[in-house]
């Protein structure tokens, strides 16, 4: 059987010439053969690709000219970054040939620290309507059942990392789409602060709330993939021109004398979890309470508040970026994404300004809730993953979305998976830090990993003997 | 839920809006409307004058 590495184990393995980064891409490869017509992961396969990257990986490495932990590794991007040369659809008809002539800066680094390009991964249509059966590819299932849904938008990088495919991916979180995924495929992901990581030439949906991030197996990997993807671009406007910290140097340091608040009311009372989120929720603070950290409880205006304010200014910008396509090209849409944002045509200019308004107050309020705290503690999503076709249609709509919290406020919050629920399917929580706090996040989420042991057990499907 | 809107009142906000909706697809979204507008009603809750709209949120220095 061949052996799922996390990118830490793989780094070791190939520094150290016991670990081919040709052998390691094949294995990948051979598990997207065996697993993506089942999962479908992957919009495009970059197999040639990925084998040329591998070898030009392997050659610096028998040469003494690694680049760093990520040479080598395995990767795929959301169907939302633009790839030079390689098709870009955002997984929709409307962009069905779309083939972009640069790389968006993101593609860019990563390819510059070594990674191997294994393809372009599913999404929800623009990175908002999904799971869609409508459009010319259909949605990614979930490694542990796939019967049930992935969440997204970054569905396809949460399939693939949990199935093995790859060893990390990107995403991107408008309103929880790298944390929801993340959540329900049992693996880590995190919405980095708004402004660290560049957008540019990733396709916008929402400008003030877009956040592009790593998802991937460990809290670690993450941080791995992170220090290699954020930094000032001047082609993105919202990027913060200030230093990068380190975000690797700190984790093994533990929680010893942290300070953790638990946002108890967003998913108990607001919207309310599941027995066994709440239970892996509520293990996850008796594991940092044992490990010397203090722990609170912080309240916060309802979530309902900033789900309201959120979801008024996605749906009116995500309207304003797609309005001469939707007066257009309106069915050429799947049925989800455009009936999701046709609503933002009866959003009026000054329920707009009205939510930046509110959303002002309620940034303050976080910050004076977290100026006692080095981390909140929340859920990331209610449930284990439901039946794909389940899911409905107006789902974050009906309930206060755990997640857009922090998208509205601009606050870096990662998902962490707890374990498995009832049915035998993932559950997990959030975890936030202040802005550019990405370091403590890493630390507080490795240390608890590391105490639960929750990263031993893979979905079956990415341990099974590879077809052919 | 219904929506407070009445229909005619959506209908016109349809027209102003400019989308080739079908009859189908109108009637799917006046039903989904109450989310929308109860949000709205939501953020359209009184405030001091003096709150400007978020721009940027302020970044501590950690």
């Amino acid at each position: 059987m061949d052996p799922v590495f996390t990118i830490a184990e793989a780094a070791k393995l190939i520094a150290a010439k016991q670990l081919s980064p040709v052998e390691l891409t094949k294995g990948c490869i051979a598990r997207m053969k065996a697993h993506d017509d089942t999962l479908h992961a992957f919009i495009l396969p970059t197999e040639e690709r990925a084998l040329a990257d591998a070898r030009a990986a392997e050659a610096r490495v028998m040469a003494g000219s690694a680049i760093g932990p990520l040479d080598g590794i395995p990767i795929g991007h959301k169907d939302i970054y633009n790839t030079a040369g390689i098709r870009t659809t955002g997984h929709s008809r409307l962009l069905e040939d779309n083939v972009p002539a640069q790389d968006a800066t993101t593609v860019r680094k990563w390819a510059e620290a070594g990674t191997v390009l294994m393809g372009k991964l599913s999404t929800h249509e623009f990175a908002m309507g999904g799971p869609s059966f409508d459009l010319p590819w259909p949605p990614a299932r979930n490694p542990w059942n796939p019967e049930h849904f992935t969440s997204g938008s970054s569905s396809g990088t949460g399939a693939a990392v949990a199935s093995g495919m790859i060893l990390g991916g990107t995403g991107s979180d408008t309103g929880g789409s790298i944390r929801g995924p993340a959540a329900l495929c049992g693996i880590a992901g995190i919405k980095p602060t708004y402004g660290l990581v560049s957008r540019a030439g990733v396709l916008p949906l929402s400008f003030s709330m877009d956040h592009a991030g790593p998802m991937a197996w460990t809290v670690e990997d993450c941080a791995l993939l992170l220090q290699a993807m954020a930094g000032y671009d001047a082609a993105d406007p919202a990027s913060a021109d200030r230093p990068v910290a380190d975000f690797v140097s700190d984790i093994g340091k533990g929680v010893k004398g942290m300070r953790i608040g638990v946002v108890r009311h967003f998913f108990e009372t607001d919207n309310p979890v599941s027995p066994a989120t709440l239970v892996g929720i509520n293990h996850a603070l008796e594991v940092f309470e044992h490990l010397g950290a203090a722990i609170s409880e912080v309240k916060l205006s309802p979530m309902v508040e900033y789900h309201a304010c959120g979801s008024i200014i996605l749906t009116s910008e995500a309207y304003a970026v797609h309005e001469p396509w939707l007066k257009t090209r309106f069915n050429d849409y799947g049925e989800l994404f455009r009936d999701r944002l046709a609503l933002g045509g009866f959003i009026r200019a000054t329920d707009y300004v009205q939510a930046m308004r509110r959303r002002r107050t309620l940034c303050e309020e976080l910050k004076t809730a977290m100026a006692g705290c080095d981390i909140l503690v929340s859920a990331s999503q209610a449930t284990e993953a439901p039946k794909i076709t389940e899911v409905p249609k107006w789902g974050t709509m009906e309930k206060p979305s755990l997640t857009i919290p922090f998208n509205l406020t601009g606050y870096p919050a990662m998902s962490v998976c707890t374990g498995l629920g009832a049915g035998g399917l993932p559950v997990s929580m959030q975890l936030v830090a202040r802005p550019f706090a990405e370091a403590t996040l890493f630390q507080v989420g490795h240390a608890y990993e590391m105490a639960a042991g929750t990263r031993k057990r893979r979905p079956t499907m990415a341990l099974a003997e590879a077809a052919g | 839920m219904k929506p407070k809107l009445s229909e005619a009142e959506f209908e016109f906000m349809v027209k102003q809006s400019g989308l080739p909706l079908s009859p189908e697809q109108k009637t799917t979204l006046y039903d989904a409307y109450w989310m929308l507008e109860a949000m709205i009603e939501r953020v359209n809750t009184p405030m001091p004058r003096e709150i400007e709209p978020a721009h940027m949120f302020t970044a501590e220095v950690r």
